[in-house]
């Protein structure tokens, strides 16, 4: 190990001083949710800190809610939904960009990252105009269209950047040995892919399950995404309910990060 | 513009050079390209196009003919013009506060040879796992008259009225600086950690004392992370909802909040169209001057 690292450099008080740095940094990122995982287990009905006493009323009171329940079930089936067919899309055009050379790549390139900067505002306000006359508006497809617009770019980046790093002399050999192009992409090309795409899946499925300005525009009575209802909930009553969901997510992130970290690397996939 | 987004696209750009020319014809690339483009198509380029015609239509939802009323009406009422300046003030100021407080994080993260740096890049990129509600909920709670913050001060008898911490401008930027800070960081190390070691090191043997060699030589390499980071919280800032309505409490009126009252709750779509045409054209416009002018400096 001790002889791949770069010789060290007399500056350690300066590194010290950037570590430290960086650490407050990282405590500033993760003050909310310090915060918020405490209050969840409150007994008291008032969003003080600290908590005044211990209970779990606050995760019975979730069941006790069916409309966050059915708004999780929405939320889950969109991503799930946008993050497949983005995926799809998403691979194909990977393959179109890294290995085929045609006038204008680099140009369509930056319109499929486009989605990325796109104001949500307006992406929002331009969707909810085209599809209430379609009927689209509160609606699960209506949902979905919107959500795989904005978690395409997430997928084409991860598959451009792994793509590129698979020599294609890979499928050509298949191809040589007699695979056809399907079956060289299928057996030589996809596993190599599998690692870059399931972090890409991964975050996708996070930027839709959170997503909220667009959604905001599209959701109705009976078509509500979580974080719409949890908001709706937070304009009207302030108590750690939405602490004790926001635990729950928490918990449920961090299993779904964990999980894949030790399939992938996460941190690899995002060049960490 | 071009310099300030093709940073975005820049890792994947210089990843991917022409391997050979197109070989299997249009056919191939149209049936590798095609299910992208659709989705484009008919959920960013045809709904904008729509948004921009009915922001010129004289009347809703029957039109008689084309005007620039609606812009005109915006552009010369002093409250849409306060609520303009104040949405690109807020992304400005959090712009700059991220680059500032982003930058030094990133060069960690690009040039450190700590063992704990795998931890510290899972610190960074985990807030942008957690829900945004949550993010802002908890700033709600540590900002509130109830909060932490004054609980503490409160502790420490420094204070016997709670401060009113959570209603203005800047805790809008405390928490737009929140969630944004992670990309700006992503962006900055993406193009730190490309800069040869060499080239810093031969300037300071040159002579250059440290902040010398930084402001001459590192920082010049690292606009291109800078401004495509900038690019990213600027155009995230400018389109965000919640987080101005949760932590603002109605103080802090930015576009997005108007663009919703007009279309969701007034039922005026072609003033709310107006509105976010204005606020596409005015990011353009900010993005193409940033883009110049941080071409002209990166040249010196």
């Amino acid at each position: 190990m001790a002889d791949l690292a770069p010789p060290v450099r007399p500056v350690p008080a300066s590194e010290r001083w950037l570590a430290a740095y960086v650490g407050l940094i990282v405590l500033f990122l993760a003050l909310p949710v310090l915060i918020v995982v405490p209050l969840a287990f409150s007994s008291d009905v008032s969003l003080t800190f600290p908590p005044r006493g211990v209970s779990l009323r606050w995760f019975s009171n979730i069941w006790a809610r069916p409309e966050f329940l059915s708004a999780f079930g929405l939320s889950a089936a969109v991503a799930v939904v946008a993050t497949a067919i983005s995926m799809v899309a998403g691979v194909l055009a990977a393959i179109a960009f890294v290995r085929h050379a045609f006038p204008g790549r680099d140009a369509l390139l930056m319109l499929f990252m486009t989605p990325l900067v796109f104001p949500a505002i307006v992406l929002a306000a331009a969707l909810a105009l085209v599809m209430t006359p379609l009927g689209l508006l509160r609606s699960f497809w209506g949902l979905a269209l919107a959500h795989v617009v904005l978690t395409l770019p997430y997928i084409l980046r991860t598959a451009v950047a792994t793509l590129t790093e698979i020599d294609r002399s890979y499928a050509e050999a298949a191809h040589t040995l007699g695979a056809d192009r399907w079956q060289a992409f299928r057996h030589v090309t996809l596993p190599m892919l599998r690692p870059g795409l399931l972090a890409g899946a991964t975050f996708a499925l996070i930027i839709s399950f959170d997503e909220f300005t667009v959604s905001m525009f599209l959701v109705g009575p009976g078509v509500m995404t979580l974080p719409l209802e949890m908001y709706n909930y937070s304009e009207f009553t302030l108590d750690p309910t939405l602490a004790a969901i926001s635990t729950v997510l928490l918990v449920l992130t961090s299993i779904a990060i964990l999980v894949i970290e030790k399939l992938v690397g996460l941190g690899k996939q995002f060049g960490g | 513009m071009s310099t300030a987004v093709s940073g975005l696209t820049d890792v994947a750009v210089e990843a991917a050079p022409p391997r050979r020319a197109a070989g299997r014809g249009a056919l191939g690339l149209g049936l590798l390209l095609g299910p992208g483009l659709l989705i484009l198509a008919a959920g960013l380029l045809w709904p904008c196009l729509t948004m921009l015609q009915v922001s010129l239509q004289d009347r809703f939802p029957d039109p008689t003919g084309y005007t620039l009323e609606h812009y005109r009406t915006i552009l010369t009422d002093a409250y849409y013009l306060r609520i303009i300046g104040r949405t690109f003030w807020l992304a400005a100021v959090v712009t700059l506060v991220t680059a500032v407080l982003g930058y030094p994080v990133a060069w960690y993260l690009a040039r450190s040879s700590s063992r704990r740096k795998h931890l510290i890049f899972l610190g960074i990129i985990a807030p942008l796992l957690v829900s945004i509600i949550v993010r802002t909920l908890g700033w709600t709670i540590i900002l509130g008259n109830e909060g932490l913050v004054n609980a503490v001060l409160r502790g420490l008898g420094l204070v016997d009225e709670p401060l009113k911490l959570m209603q203005g401008f800047w805790s809008v930027v405390l928490g737009m600086v929140h969630i944004l800070l992670p990309f700006m960081i992503l962006s900055v190390a993406a193009v730190v950690g490309k800069i040869d070691r060499g080239v810093i090191e031969a300037a300071t043997v040159l002579g250059a004392d440290p902040v010398r060699a930084f402001l001459r030589v590192a920082l010049p390499l690292s606009v291109q992370g800078l401004a495509s980071g900038s690019v990213i919280v600027f155009c995230l800032t400018v389109g965000a909802f919640v987080t101005p309505v949760m932590l603002g409490r109605g103080q802090v009126t930015v576009l997005a909040v108007t663009i919703h009252e007009q279309m969701v709750v007034l039922v005026d779509w072609p003033t709310g169209a107006a509105l976010a045409m204005i606020l596409t054209f005015g990011t353009l416009v900010v993005l193409t001057a940033y883009g110049l002018f941080l071409r002209r400096h990166a040249r010196r």
